[in-house]
């Protein structure tokens, strides 16, 4: 899924101010809803959309670590300065969702979205 | 949709709270920070967590939450359950990750609205 | 030889040319400076060797070597000229890298002067440490966080050329600070990346470091996390003298945690720190003694052949 669509889904709006290359935009294959960065940390995030209710920087550097697609922060919730610099430097992008995670999850389930590969995986196991 | 028709039709395990299934349940509430819960929670809402230790089910008693499931197959600690028990707050767990649960919580009719 | 090892160094020896990364403003002397004023020019300009130049043309070397010779010889003062090198090995700016490598190793020199092609004349010096300083950069790996290994710079070329470099990496993670939680992990992710490691083993290594730097946050005071990286693994060690782990086994146990609700607050302390860096690695090894602090040491092997 573009991820356009996901920001058209969930009503949403981008975080980031600074002009980001198009190329360096990612399909996003799957998503991930967790406020834990440890559980980000061993799901097997890579190209997916993470949908978190933290905004600090360790979000983004946990991000640049499993090469995740995409962060939304749900609840309305408007990441720091520091976190958004952060994210364009390591040009991750950011959305802002009005919705709950809740309902964030719902609604991008219902258009065919799923859920990263979970951390009962050993992350050891080649892909 | 009561509880224990949700538990049925997503095949949840109850741990605790087995007094506690009839209970309507229309929203639903997935956070992982006991703040926001705290912050944001609603009466009746099922929440949807990693999170295991029991300050969950304090924040679900006091915020009247219908109930807990925790996700990706985690299981309670020992006094999360002996708490839950003793309060009587549905205590549930999932093997699914939290997005594919949420997934099909909303297919099912709830909503993630706070109205 | 497997490409997903530590190549990008070998690579580099090969494209880079010796006019990248030598150094253009060359201290020199002229064959007539009596040898009693070397030191000082050498001490001054903080170098050990300097070509020795007459009417702008090469015509030896001398180093603090044949300083030390003249010294303990005590033969009186004398010129330059008397104890120079004359026959002087020398690359041009346009050779590969590993030209320059194989003339240092061969003949033992410590630095090379570095001639234009055309004109013949001394266009700069290199030496091993802009060698090493240049690779570096080019990795775009900060000069001050990275070291070779070994006390001795010859063995990195010997161990270049072996393809069993190693590097060190140290990272001081300051205590209760989580504005920059993530940043070792991040920087060392970078850096593997940037060494031609494989994006999965780049990632195990990140995680198991994300998960020991916050420990340390979390836990101690501060600390320190050094990564070594070799032809055949990742070694990360964490060491701090923090409060230390009570109960290893069940520290290890998913869900068991002893942090404060500050922490969980901030996503972390879910019980399954050492769990990750466990899951991550390929060998794990936890000492810790209660009130003296803890050491973690995890090795990540590199990708074998197929």
């Amino acid at each position: 899924m573009r991820l356009e669509e996901v920001q058209r889904i969930l009503e949403a709006r981008p975080a980031w101010t600074v002009r980001l290359p198009r190329n360096g935009e990612r399909e996003v294959v799957s998503c991930l809803a967790t406020d834990l960065m440890s559980d980000a940390l061993t799901t097997t995030g890579e190209g997916s959309l993470l949908l978190t209710g933290l905004t600090n920087s360790q979000v983004i550097r946990t991000a640049g670590i499993v090469d995740l697609a995409a962060i939304c922060f749900v609840r309305g919730k408007s990441p720091q300065p520091e976190t958004v610099e952060l994210a364009e430097k390591m040009g991750v992008r950011l959305l802002v969702t009005d919705l709950s995670m809740f309902e964030a999850c719902g609604r991008l389930y219902e258009k065919g979205l799923r859920a990263a590969v979970g951390d009962e995986g050993d992350c050891r196991t080649r892909e | 949709m009561t509880l224990a028709e949700i538990i049925d039709r997503l095949g949840l395990q109850v741990r605790a709270g087995d007094a506690a299934l009839r209970r309507d349940v229309e929203r639903g509430y997935a956070s992982d920070l006991m703040s926001d819960v705290i912050a944001n929670g609603l009466e009746g809402d099922l929440w949807i967590t990693l999170q295991t230790h029991q300050n969950t089910v304090a924040v679900a008693s006091m915020k009247g939450l219908a109930g807990i499931v925790l996700v990706n197959s985690r299981e309670p600690e020992p006094d999360t359950l002996e708490k839950a028990r003793r309060e009587s707050i549905p205590l549930l767990v999932s093997e699914l990750p939290a997005f594919e649960l949420i997934g099909r919580l909303h297919g099912l009719g709830l909503t993630g609205l706070r109205a | 030889m497997s490409d997903e090892r530590v190549t990008k160094l070998q690579e580099l020896v090969y494209e880079l040319r010796v006019g990248e990364i030598m150094h253009e403003d060359v201290i020199s002397v002229s064959p007539e400076t009596p040898m009693s004023e070397l030191r000082e020019i050498l001490r001054i300009n903080r170098i050990s060797g300097t070509p020795v130049m007459r009417d702008g043309s090469l015509v030896g070397m001398i180093s603090i070597e044949d300083f030390i010779r003249w010294l303990v010889k005590s033969d009186g003062d004398c010129r330059v000229e008397a104890k120079m090198t004359r026959d002087v090995r020398t690359v041009f700016a346009d050779e590969p890298l590993i030209q320059a490598v194989n003339k240092l190793e061969r003949f033992g020199f410590g630095r090379l002067p570095v001639l234009d092609r055309k004109s013949g004349k001394l266009a700069g010096v290199l030496t091993k440490g802009d060698i090493i300083e240049g690779l570096l950069k080019k990795l775009e790996i900060d000069y001050h966080e990275a070291e070779m290994m070994g006390a001795r710079s010859s063995h990195v070329f010997e161990d270049i050329i072996a393809d069993s470099s190693a590097l060190l990496f140290e990272y001081q993670v300051p205590g209760k600070d989580f504005t920059r939680a993530g940043a070792c992990a991040s920087g060392l992710k970078t850096t593997l990346r940037r060494l031609g490691i494989h994006p999965q083993t780049a990632r195990r290594a990140a995680i198991a470091c994300y998960e020991a730097e916050m420990n340390l946050i979390v836990h101690t005071d501060g600390g320190r996390i050094e990564a070594r990286v070799d032809g055949r693994a990742i070694r990360i060690q964490a060491l701090d003298e923090g409060p230390g782990i009570e109960d290893v086994a069940r520290a290890m146990q998913p869900g068991y945690s002893t942090a404060p609700d500050w922490v969980r607050e901030l996503g972390f302390g879910a019980g399954m720190g050492l769990v990750n860096i466990d899951k991550c690695a390929d060998r794990m090894e936890i000492d810790s003694t209660t009130g003296k602090g803890t050491r973690i040491e995890v090795e990540i092997l590199l990708e074998t052949e197929p």
